[in-house]
């Protein structure tokens, strides 16, 4: 019983990082109805900032995050700007290629640049534990949760309360009546675009210390996060969330259960019968 | 162009190709044009599904996977010659696909895009798991093939390229002239009606999920061969190189670079890509770099690129698709087709 408390547990710490990962996926999908498919290669790209900026200026992986944040926000606007901005009328199937192409730029451009080969961050407590009641957990998934529910709850209010935040709620209902209330929706665009970029960059940061670094590392993530995103319901902030938990504690549960091996083919599994069954999401329509 | 002119074209091109191995000697080339073909195959048979019916299948790696995973296994555990195997490898294709079919097909756009992915990842981790069929990660290594005899009769043993070479040939032949016929028959009508408006075609009386399990299902088989095709080729198989999400990847990207939706794209496409991509895999870019003198072979930029050029083919890929989607989304066929008829009119 103390293995299945615990795998459940670190199904849901590592369940909070995918969440990350969904949330930004689905806020970019809400706003563009566009797939990332270069989501988890800005996540490699985090990872591999993360990495210099420990190996190199000895910043903590969870310090360097508040570098990381902007820098990234930068670049997922600029990715924005520069190319996808000019195929929101195109054909989905072609943006979503385009974010392919993407993708497979940043990777390849990483694997030329650093080689293919695994990297490690090791921090003083990469492999350390704390023990509760018999359940171990690891320090710095503990810490990463943490921070996790931090940003989310941070975007939550930024997205509720805020102006910026509602008026990009705002083009994810109907950007056409958005645009006629005065708001500008390509800038809505590189706004959500930036803040997606952000996030799972942020989340590379995050398990920069307790995963192998490398340009591949990307596509792994990309699927989770299409996955949670579906699940939650595309587009749903509180859906994420909770999809990011399930896909977790489903992954985890799943590996201790069954085996390691087939752990994904149990988080597809379900991915499929989530959508046959409920292909709005467990969220229903809500969006965000 | 005038359809006389292009059918001389066309039979000078086959009988060039026909004549190809009396002529050229290098194996190099013979692989270069092996690929080429293998990757019209593939292209051509996603453009039936991907193309003519407007399902991007993401997933087109499950298809070509287990034609190649079927064909070497049956070779290897049960020595039943590969030519024979791939067709076992065949009905298992068309039963997968169906069942695919049956639940991606509930699935619309982006929808069905990622469920056609999360399909082929299950293949693929099956693949991985299930080791005392395949191997797992560590692949299947095929070091040598039964020669190929009608009645006692050795028709060729395969140790040159040459067999290689008319298979590939004959096969990439076929597929074009399958797509051709079914793209010009009332079959490939109805996958374009649904391509072009689904709900309209239905109002018609057309069967979105009977027609799109039958553009899936020739599309598959065709798929099919080719993984059984390349595995005997290679003579190696395991899950990165015949079921990973690139293999997918690159299929759909051979036909969005040619034109999708055109019987010639993925043609061109594989024209424009295998050559690069092939020379930069085996270095011979960078040599040709050394040979020009302007970077030195010893030079720290120089062993750089003698190191890592050769991985830098998916990035031409990606730096190709970025490029194609934003100026010419109809891919090289398409935006030939466009300067054509611009051309003609200016001279009307």
């Amino acid at each position: 019983m103390t293995v299945f408390f615990q795998a459940v547990l670190s199904g849901v710490l590592i369940g909070g990082i995918y969440a990350l990962i969904g949330i930004g996926m689905s806020i970019i999908f809400g706003v563009m109805r566009i797939i990332n498919f270069a989501h988890g290669d800005i996540l490699m790209l985090g990872m591999y900032l993360s990495y210099y900026l420990f190996a190199l200026a000895g910043i903590d992986p969870f310090v360097s995050v508040l570098i990381i944040i902007p820098i990234m926000f930068a670049f997922g606007a600029l990715l924005q700007k520069v190319f996808i901005n000019r195929m929101l009328d195109a054909l989905p199937q072609n943006q979503l290629l385009l974010t392919i192409g993407l993708g497979l730029i940043m990777s390849n451009a990483m694997m030329l640049a650093f080689t293919s080969d695994y990297k490690i961050l090791t921090t003083s407590y990469s492999s350390a534990s704390v023990t509760l009641a018999g359940i171990s957990i690891s320090e710095p998934l503990a810490i990463s949760f943490l921070i996790t529910a931090g940003i989310t709850a941070l975007l939550y209010w930024f997205l509720t309360r805020t102006d910026t935040g509602q008026a990009i709620r705002a083009t994810a209902q109907d950007a056409q009546a958005a645009q006629l209330m005065g708001i500008n929706v390509k800038r809505m665009g590189m706004i959500a675009f930036g803040i997606g970029g952000a996030l799972a960059a942020t989340a590379g940061a995050l398990i920069s210390p307790t995963y192998y670094i490398y340009p591949q590392v990307g596509s792994a993530f990309t699927l989770k996060a299409f996955v949670i995103t579906v699940m939650g319901g595309m587009g749903s902030v509180v859906g994420a969330t909770i999809g990011g938990i399930i896909i977790g504690v489903t992954e985890s549960v799943s590996s201790v259960c069954i085996s390691s091996g087939w752990k994904d083919v149990v988080v597809f599994a379900v991915f499929l019968l989530v959508l046959l069954f409920k292909p709005a999401g467990l969220m229903g329509k809500s969006r965000m | 162009m005038g359809s006389r002119l292009s059918n001389i074209i066309l039979l000078l091109t086959l009988a060039a190709l026909f004549f190809f191995p009396r002529f050229v000697e290098s194996p190099y080339a013979f692989h270069i044009m092996i690929l080429l073909f293998l990757s019209t195959i593939v292209g051509t048979s996603w453009n039936i599904i991907g193309g003519y019916t407007g399902q991007y299948s993401i997933g087109h790696a499950a298809y070509f996977g287990t034609g190649a995973y079927v064909t070497m296994v049956l070779m290897k555990d049960k020595q039943i010659p590969p030519w024979l195997g791939v067709w076992a490898g065949v009905a298992l294709v068309i039963i997968i696909a169906l069942v695919i079919g049956s639940i991606c097909f509930r699935l619309r756009g982006p929808y069905f895009v990622l469920a056609s992915i999360a399909v082929a990842e299950i293949m693929r981790l099956s693949a991985m798991n299930l080791k005392e069929l395949t191997n797992g990660a560590e692949g299947i290594l095929a070091t040598e093939l039964p020669a190929f005899r009608i009645g006692g009769r050795v028709l060729t043993d395969f140790v040159s390229k040459t067999p290689f070479y008319y298979i590939s040939l004959v096969l990439a032949v076929v597929t074009i002239v399958v797509a051709f016929l079914v793209l010009h028959s009332k079959l490939g009508y109805c996958f374009q009606a649904i391509r072009e408006d689904q709900d309209a075609a239905h109002a018609l009386g057309i069967n979105p999920t009977f027609y799109k399990n039958a553009a899936l299902v020739i599309s598959a088989i065709f798929t099919g061969i080719a993984g059984g095709f390349y595995a005997i080729y290679v003579g190696f198989v395991d899950p990165a190189t015949v079921m990973s999400l690139d293999i997918s990847v690159q299929i759909v990207l051979v036909c969005i670079i040619g034109g999708i939706g055109t019987i010639y794209g993925p043609l061109i496409g594989s024209i424009l890509i295998v050559p690069i991509t092939e020379a930069l895999r085996s270095n011979l870019i960078a040599e040709a770099i050394f040979k020009t003198g302007m970077v030195s072979q010893e030079s720290h930029f120089g062993s750089f690129l003698k190191e890592n050029l050769a991985h830098a083919h998916a990035l031409i890929y990606g730096i190709l698709v970025v490029l194609v989607i934003l100026f010419m989304p109809e891919g090289v066929v398409g935006f030939q087709r466009k300067l054509w008829s611009k051309w003609n009119k200016g001279l009307g």
